[in-house]
């Protein structure tokens, strides 16, 4: 596997924001460390408002 | 003695001692790809070599074919059958409809044949000179339950046209009943044809009357058709599974694959009685249908292996049905008009396109394909119909579930209807797609006029959500009860069930995609269509993004605008907007390449190899072709904020532009980001930009030609290159404002790094498009071709509106 340990990234296909999970999200106030997969049901981009499954994961 | 076929080296008995004969069916030009390749370039020792390979994976006799439009079937066939004979240990099945190519083989293949086929379509000329012909030089001949009313359906057709065959054969001709092989032929028991349902059974008891009513004679079947339109793993099995049940009535000989065929003793015996309910049609009374657990059966067993997706087509069923699946246009016609001849038009609809077109969307539902794709797969669809409408009854289709689909009232968009239309129409339905901005008035007219099944309303606008829950009553009152499907961006299944529901008679349901709306007409179909129910228990309450702080500084200087007043841009170079694209959202939102299942490495590899070139393409078009025109109307002016209303002043006239409160906290609204007139006031920037209706006429065109994949890239290329220009003219006026100095050209586009924000009208700070009332009374956009519909929508659709404010806390918020 040439792939390197995943960042965990998820990018909003609907605007292009990506989440960090190193980062978290202040505007929805979601701590660093949290891992995509354990953001809350009710989370959506913070930019346009997508819901989670309009994201891809990034790398 | 025992009915044989021989080749020049061995007699194989057409009865074997544990039935059914197996019947290779590789060599077949019209069956196999390869072998149609090899054939077309003149390779007839490969051709050979595929002959030679199913004997050695225990075929007992080899199907030849070599029937190609364009091809000299004469040459071809007797060419390879000279060689057939010197190399093959196993008889030959010739294969034509052409008796002066049946006659020439026979008199040169120096054992007894095969003749595959005859049958009664031309009244019965035909099948008189092939006897005719088996009988001197003794061949064994293959006949097809087909009479000039096409395939036989029933049991009672069948025996019919078999019994007719046989008078003609042995009692004109001098043929021994033996020297027959009946095919009763099968339709699919996987399309989910209502009159398909017992196909299964009807072929069983053909077969079985047959075997009793003309004694001696002998059975043939092609068993894979049994399942078009299902998985190939589920296809091994029931494929399996109704071959032992043929045989049990009786089939003597099969023509398969045979390295596909299981032994009934390796299938699981719950597998077994999955496939037994569907080929006989048992237990209909449980809730899903025999089809319906049988497929829910198989998606839920893991695919134990991938070697069957690499399956090469077999027959042109098949092959049609993987080229739609694939997207594949190539060699299309040809391969229509072979199976034209086996088929009727509907047939090849009803049978191998809609139970592809299916397959499709099911493998979407899965994320296992993307948006493209299944457009690209569509597109096949509708050549397909076209090019078979020429040759079907009018009546044919007329029984076709009817929709109609309309963008509501002011709303101008209708990429979404449209997409809904080429998913509906594309699987079979009849669509009435009635435009855009259509009154109730119409809808209801229309509903009327066409006696629709169903109605489809769409509109991206929170304003068509309105429109959409306010005409409600009107259909209700003009008497209307069939479903009514609604669609678009402002939608909730909340707004949908708490809103429309209530004033309507029939079922009014949520759609959140095209593949929704598709499932919502077949549960229509299957009379299991219900009203969109919200429960406020069990639904998930979004999060609201955003600041929270609700103290703005209000000692914040106000920069000093370039110049106070309206101005026109018209000389703009497209490339300047080529940075600000947002690409991300490009590809993987409007275009719908997202990744999905497929690993960084695949998806990495399907952006630089199909969607950046596709990309650079429309860059490259853009600046050769004038795609885009990009216009701006822009202004500075000096205003102040009262509550929630920006007040605007223009020539000593005064424009108010109110804007909504969020209903919780903060409680932001964008007046807030304005000084007040006690405070000073302030300057607000406004603009409107185009990119012009070029590209949107071009748009429109792509879809009347049905090029549904270019459709939408051009469509969501319009629309990101429309956002671009709206983030490029910020930019600007952020420079002018000279709150942009340090910026870098393109840091701020998603994170909004940058000072000051922008709020598009439309958008979540201010959804509501009335502003624009006061914004073209001033800047007048009609300079650069932009004007209003009644419901305050700007055209062309490429065109958006925005007030800037440059305080440094305004950011993007929604109420």
């Amino acid at each position: 596997m040439e792939e390197k340990e995943s960042s965990g990234r998820y990018i909003c296909v609907n605007c292009g924001y990506v989440y960090d999970p190193a980062q978290g999200d202040p505007l929805n106030a979601i701590a660093p460390g949290t891992s995509f997969d354990d953001l809350p049901a009710e989370w959506v981009c913070p930019m346009c408002y997508a819901p989670c499954s309009q994201f891809d994961p990034l790398d | 003695m025992k009915p044989s076929a021989s080749s020049l080296y061995q007699a194989v008995e057409l009865q074997q001692e544990i039935p059914p004969l197996l019947i290779g069916e590789r060599a077949n030009s019209n069956g196999s790809k390869r072998f149609r390749e090899l054939l077309l370039e003149d390779d007839y020792q490969s051709c050979l070599k595929i002959a030679l390979d199913q004997e050695a994976k225990g075929a007992h006799v080899i199907d030849l074919c070599t029937a190609y439009a364009g091809r000299d079937e004469l040459k071809d066939l007797t060419t390879l059958v000279r060689m057939c004979a010197q190399s093959l240990k196993a008889p030959l099945m010739i294969d034509s409809t052409t008796p002066e190519c049946i006659e020439a083989c026979l008199k040169i293949y120096p054992g007894r044949a095969v003749i595959n086929s005859v049958n009664l379509e031309d009244g019965g000329v035909n099948i008189r000179r092939v006897c005719k012909a088996a009988k001197r030089y003794g061949a064994a001949v293959v006949a097809l339950a087909i009479d000039e009313k096409g395939m036989a359906m029933t049991a009672d057709e069948k025996f019919g046209i078999a019994k007719a065959i046989h008078d003609i054969a042995v009692d004109e001709c001098g043929l021994r009943p033996s020297d027959l092989l009946f095919d009763c032929l099968t339709f699919t028991v996987g399309s989910g044809d209502e009159s398909l349902r017992e196909a299964a059974i009807e072929t069983i008891n053909g077969i079985r009357r047959i075997k009793k009513e003309l004694p001696g004679c002998m059975t043939v079947l092609g068993v894979s058709n049994i399942s078009f339109g299902l998985t190939p793993r589920a296809r091994r099995v029931l494929n399996s599974v109704f071959l032992h049940e043929a045989v049990s009535a009786g089939l003597d000989a099969a023509i398969v694959d045979a390295a596909k065929i299981l032994p009934l003793a390796r299938i699981p015996e719950e597998d077994r009685e999955v496939c037994l309910d569907l080929l006989f049609n048992r237990d209909t009374a449980q809730e899903k249908n025999p089809l319906m657990r049988f497929i829910d059966y198989f998606t839920d067993k893991a695919e134990s292996s991938d070697d069957e997706s690499e399956e090469s087509a077999h027959t042109p069923e098949e092959q049609l049905f993987k080229q739609l699946v694939d997207g594949d246009k190539e060699g299309l016609e040809d391969l229509l008009s072979i199976l034209r001849e086996r088929l009727k038009p509907l047939a090849i609809i009803n049978q191998v396109l809609v139970p592809a077109m299916r397959h499709v969307g099911e493998l979407f539902g899965k994320g296992e394909i993307l948006l493209p794709f299944v457009l690209q797969s569509a597109e096949v669809m509708k050549e397909s119909v076209t090019a078979l409408e020429p040759f079907m009854e009018r009546t044919d289709g007329a029984s076709a579930t009817k929709v109609l689909l309309a963008t509501v009232q002011g709303d101008v968009h209708d990429i979404g209807k449209n997409l809904v239309d080429i998913i509906l129409s594309n699987n079979g339905y009849k669509v009435f797609n009635i435009g855009i901005k259509v009154t109730a008035e119409t809808v209801i007219e229309k509903a009327r006029e066409h006696d629709v099944d169903v109605i489809g309303l769409s509109g991206l606008l929170v304003k068509s959500a309105i429109v959409m829950q306010e005409s409600m009553p009107q259909y209700r009152e003009a008497g209307l009860d069939v479903p009514i499907l609604l669609g678009g961006a402002a939608l909730t299944p909340k707004f949908v069930a708490e809103s429309c529901v209530p004033d309507y008679t029939g079922p009014v349901v949520y759609c959140g995609d095209a593949f929704a709306g598709l499932k919502a007409v077949r549960e229509h179909e299957d009379s299991t269509l219900v009203s969109t129910v919200y429960s406020e228990r069990s639904a998930v309450q979004t999060m609201k993004p955003g600041v929270k702080d609700t103290a703005i500084d209000r000692t914040h200087p106000v920069p000093s605008a370039p110049f106070v007043g309206r101005r026109y841009v018209e000389d703009i170079d497209p490339e300047q907007l080529f940075p600000y694209v947002n690409i991300e959202a490009l590809f993987r939102g409007r275009w719908g390449y997202r990744r999905g299942k497929m690993g960084a490495a695949e998806y990495r590899e399907l952006i630089t190899t199909t969607v950046q070139p596709l990309y650079e393409r429309l860059l490259h078009r853009t600046l050769e072709e004038g795609l885009i025109q990009p216009k701006v109307a822009y202004g500075y002016f000096p205003c102040h904020a009262e509550d929630t209303t920006v007040r605007v002043e223009v020539d000593g006239v005064r424009y108010d532009f109110a804007f909504p409160r969020q209903a919780e906290p903060p409680y932001l609204c964008i007046a807030d980001y304005f000084k007040t007139e006690q405070e000073g006031g302030d300057i607000a920037g406004f603009f409107v930009v185009t990119i012009g209706d070029r590209i949107g006429r071009e748009t429109a065109q792509l879809y009347e030609q049905n090029a549904y994949h270019d459709y939408l890239m051009l469509h969501g290329f319009s629309v990101e290159m429309t956002d671009a220009l709206a983030e490029y003219w910020h930019a600007v006026m952020r420079q002018e404002l000279g709150i942009g100095a340090e910026e870098l050209p393109t840091q701020g586009l998603i994170s909004q790094s940058y000072q000051g924000s922008r709020y598009g009208f439309g958008y979540p700070a201010c959804p509501d498009l009335d502003v624009h009332q006061p914004l073209f009374a001033f800047l007048r956009p009609e300079a650069i071709g932009v004007s209003l519909t009644e419901n305050m929508q700007m055209v062309p659709e490429q065109t958006t509106s925005a007030i800037v404010a440059h305080h440094p806390q305004a950011k993007y918020f929604a109420v």
